[in-house]
């Protein structure tokens, strides 16, 4: 029978992918991006998750949010990457030697 | 049983194409594997009873952001094999990370008393005989008003800043004029000539 | 139950600046860029009548929309210093934007929308209003980051600000998720009371309070979560970067304050730790981190992270006095934060150039000596040396952590503010002492001087007559929460 705990680890994985994702692809801005999103897809389903099991609709409402919220994030981020791709002529995070961190 | 395997299916999928998001060579796979993730985690909504969720999920994500991600990969003209330099490096460091960050949530989520299982602390139960989207509706309208609204200025926001900072006005574009178009009469843009015979027209 | 009028009617503050967003949207649109200095003073004018408003609505803790929202004397509190930092972020822009050709119409609005994320985050009740105010807040703030679009440095900044940004929602909202599934609730008020009875013991809801409050310590640059803090400060365009220093962290940490003591407030011990390890390692960290700084405006990102540390302490102490402390920090700090950016604002060169380097800093005493006298105050204030203002706050902070037996915390706290004073000399010291480098230009904007002289007023000695009346209200505001 399939459970919450079925549900929580993929949650938990893709969670654990989109933070890998982040740090393995430190020069690639685009695919730090998606890792982004995966994080949020990941927080979704737990949250739809959660709901399901508790026959409680707050975790669907907050999911549902969150998915607006985060497509105007991800327009946010993609107008600054291509802005700062005019500027720059790449996407590379590494090149950001400008200011050293 | 078939449940279980649906499960199974969905849940394999989508963490094969967040994995392979992540470690792919070229954007545009990696786009594509987050479209196959997108597509799972909405069968596992299904799976859910989040049926309106699953639709979202399939209509705003896979149907405009990660086609937005799409757009920007292709219109960006970058040489991603540059950008894979010192990804073998940050790897295994990474993966152990992972693996540390992962047991630990495992472990939390295994062993937890969750609080949603008492009804007791329910704010807003699963109404028998609403369909799920009714049941969403009849509240982000009433109850959840305010971070509805809220919401919508999140989206301007999002507009207002693409818009300013990508928005560009070229010079010596011709644009549409409307009001040009709808005032022009027949009288001003038209002309009845009369050729004579073997002498071709003038333009 | 309140009725949708009456939830209205208390969200009076948002409704005006969300209505004023369009007002200011519209005229933006339809006038152009040419519309900058007037829209400006629109907008300073709508969060002056949403100050008003403030006065006029009853903030007795009474709760909106369901629950989603409450307005009582914190938020008031609050409210009043987002609304005026705010304020003067967008006034003390209109100078530098003209010079800068980057004149938008859009940069107030953007503030604005800033400002009403902000309103959002302090009256909080929900952990989904709580999200999606932070967010209100964090996209305006990205795009402002980035407003300099035609230069690398700035775009380079709000890259990196969304990127971090992006990340710490993300995982703010992780902790969310774990917190509603183990707690079955999002509302404060009814997490107070589930906390309290057995969630405290419960290690996904440490689990989720640990994500959560890494999440806002990114929004307030405390350590470990400072890393973007230097690079966007001398990235952005400086008046962005003197909005960035003032009016978020006021919110986010009124956010902090509010989800730690009223949220999770029965589990105080296990915060407290966090909050503890979080002030040492920002005192600490932003004052050694400053010394070796030569440009002014990352030595002021600096500055902002050590004085988030002082901050932390008084809600490490958890009692009243420590968040009466709290928030008498953050009013002094949003005074000489932003009196030391327009300082920053004024320091051009001859060409128009502005000049950022401590070296350089040198010509200032003798080109504009009342200029550099008001820099001076601001540096000995931040400073905390004794007649200054900046000394008090830190000094109720201190007091607020011996009460609660927080000796170490104290202890630290004193020897991060003498690190903390050598490197603010060292800036007084470039400026007078040095040998005379560059002409500076005379100022450029009777606004930004007139508020140079009210905010250096402010931290002189003379400030010490606001100080009753300040603390009163701070300890009004801190019996809201507790």
């Amino acid at each position: 029978m399939i459970g919450l705990g079925h549900y929580l680890a993929v949650g938990a994985i893709l969670f654990v992918l989109g933070v890998l994702g982040i740090f393995i692809n430190r020069k690639n801005v685009i695919i730090i991006l998606m890792s982004i999103e995966l994080i949020l897809l990941s927080v979704n389903i737990n949250l739809v998750a959660f709901s399901s099991f508790a026959h409680d609709l707050v975790g669907q409402v907050f999911a549902m949010f969150v998915l607006t919220v985060a497509a105007g994030e991800a327009a946010i981020g993609l107008a600054i990457l291509v802005v700062y791709f005019r500027n720059r002529g790449t996407i590379a995070v590494d090149d950001i030697n400008q200011m050293k961190g | 049983m078939i449940a279980a395997l649906a499960f199974y299916l969905f849940a394999g999928f989508v963490i094969l194409g967040g994995a392979l998001t992540i470690l792919s060579r070229n954007p545009v796979h990696s786009v594509l594997w987050l479209i196959l993730a997108f597509f799972n985690a909405a069968g596992l909504f299904v799976l859910l009873g989040a049926e309106f969720l699953a639709m979202i999920l399939v209509i705003v994500y896979v149907g405009a952001v990660a086609v937005l991600f799409l757009f920007v990969v292709m219109m960006l003209d970058v040489d991603f094999a540059q950008l894979r330099a010192g990804f073998a490096k940050y790897l295994p460091f990474g993966i152990g990370l992972a693996v540390v960050l992962l047991a630990e949530l495992l472990l939390i989520l295994g062993g937890g008393s969750f609080g949603v299982s008492s009804p007791a602390v329910s704010h807003a139960p699963v109404i028998a005989g609403m369909t799920n989207t009714q049941a969403l509706g009849s509240l982000i309208y009433t109850r959840y008003v305010y971070v509805f609204q809220a919401a919508g200025m999140v989206l301007l926001t999002a507009m207002i800043g693409a818009i300013v900072l990508t928005h560009r006005q070229r010079p010596g574009i011709r644009k549409q004029n409307i009001g040009m178009q709808n005032a022009r009469t027949p009288a001003e843009s038209t002309s009845k000539v009369q050729p004579a015979s073997g002498e071709g027209v003038t333009l | 139950m309140t009725t949708l009028a009456q939830s209205v009617h208390l969200a009076s503050v948002e409704a005006i600046l969300a209505g004023g967003v369009f007002v200011t949207l519209m005229i933006g649109v339809f006038r152009g860029d040419r519309s900058l200095v007037p829209l400006t003073w629109v907008v300073v004018a709508i969060m002056a009548l949403g100050g008003f408003y403030l006065g006029v609505v009853p903030a007795a803790g009474a709760t909106g929309f369901g629950g989603l929202y409450i307005a009582d004397g914190f938020s008031t509190f609050l409210k009043v210093l987002i609304l005026g930092a705010a304020a003067v972020s967008a006034v003390l822009a209109l100078p530098y934007l003209r010079q800068s050709a980057t004149a938008r119409f859009e940069y107030p609005v953007l503030l604005l929308l800033s400002a009403l994320g902000m309103c959002m985050m302090v009256s909080a009740n929900d952990l989904l209003s709580l999200y999606v105010g932070l967010e209100l807040q964090s996209l305006a703030a990205y795009v402002l980051a980035a407003f300099h679009r035609n230069e690398a440095k700035s775009s380079e900044a709000g890259l990196k600000y969304f990127v971090l940004g992006a990340l710490a929602s993300g995982i703010l909202l992780y902790g969310i998720s774990l917190i509603y599934g183990f707690t079955g609730t999002t509302s404060f008020t009814a997490l107070h009371a589930v906390v309290r009875g057995h969630g405290a013991s419960d290690i996904g809801v440490l689990f989720g309070l640990v994500f959560i409050l890494s999440g806002i310590a990114f929004k307030i640059a405390a350590v470990p979560f400072h890393m973007w803090t230097p690079d966007v400060y001398e990235g952005a365009p400086t008046p962005v970067a003197a909005f960035f220093a003032s009016a978020p962290k006021a919110a986010a940490m009124g956010l902090l304050l509010r989800v730690a003591i009223d949220a999770f407030g029965g589990m105080t011990f296990d915060w407290r730790q966090i909050v503890t390890f979080v002030s040492i390692a920002s005192m600490l960290l932003g004052a050694v981190g400053a010394i070796g700084q030569v440009n002014i405006k990352r030595l002021l990102a600096y500055s902002s992270i050590n004085n988030v540390g002082f901050a932390l302490i008084g809600l490490a102490a958890g009692t009243r006095e420590g968040v009466t402390g709290v928030l008498f920090y953050l009013a002094v700090y949003l005074a000489m934060t932003l009196g030391s950016f327009l300082c920053v604002l004024q320091m051009r060169g001859i060409d128009g150039e502005p000049i950022e380097t401590l070296a350089s800093l040198s010509g200032l005493s003798r080109t504009r000596p009342w200029l550099a006298a008001g820099f001076a105050i601001f540096m000995f204030s931040l400073a905390g040396i004794p007649p200054l203002l900046g000394f008090w706050p830190k000094f109720a902070v201190f007091q607020a952590a011996m009460d609660a037996h927080l000796y170490v915390l104290a202890v630290v706290g004193v020897v991060a503010s003498v690190i903390g004073a050598y490197y603010y000399l060292r800036v007084i010291n470039s400026v007078y002492f040095a040998d005379p480098a560059p002409t500076f230009a005379p100022a450029d904007s009777r606004t930004n001087s007139a508020l140079i002289v009210v905010a250096a007023v402010f931290c002189s000695p003379i400030g010490m007559l606001a100080i009753t009346p300040l603390v009163a209200a701070a300890a009004h505001a801190a019996a809201a929460l507790l």
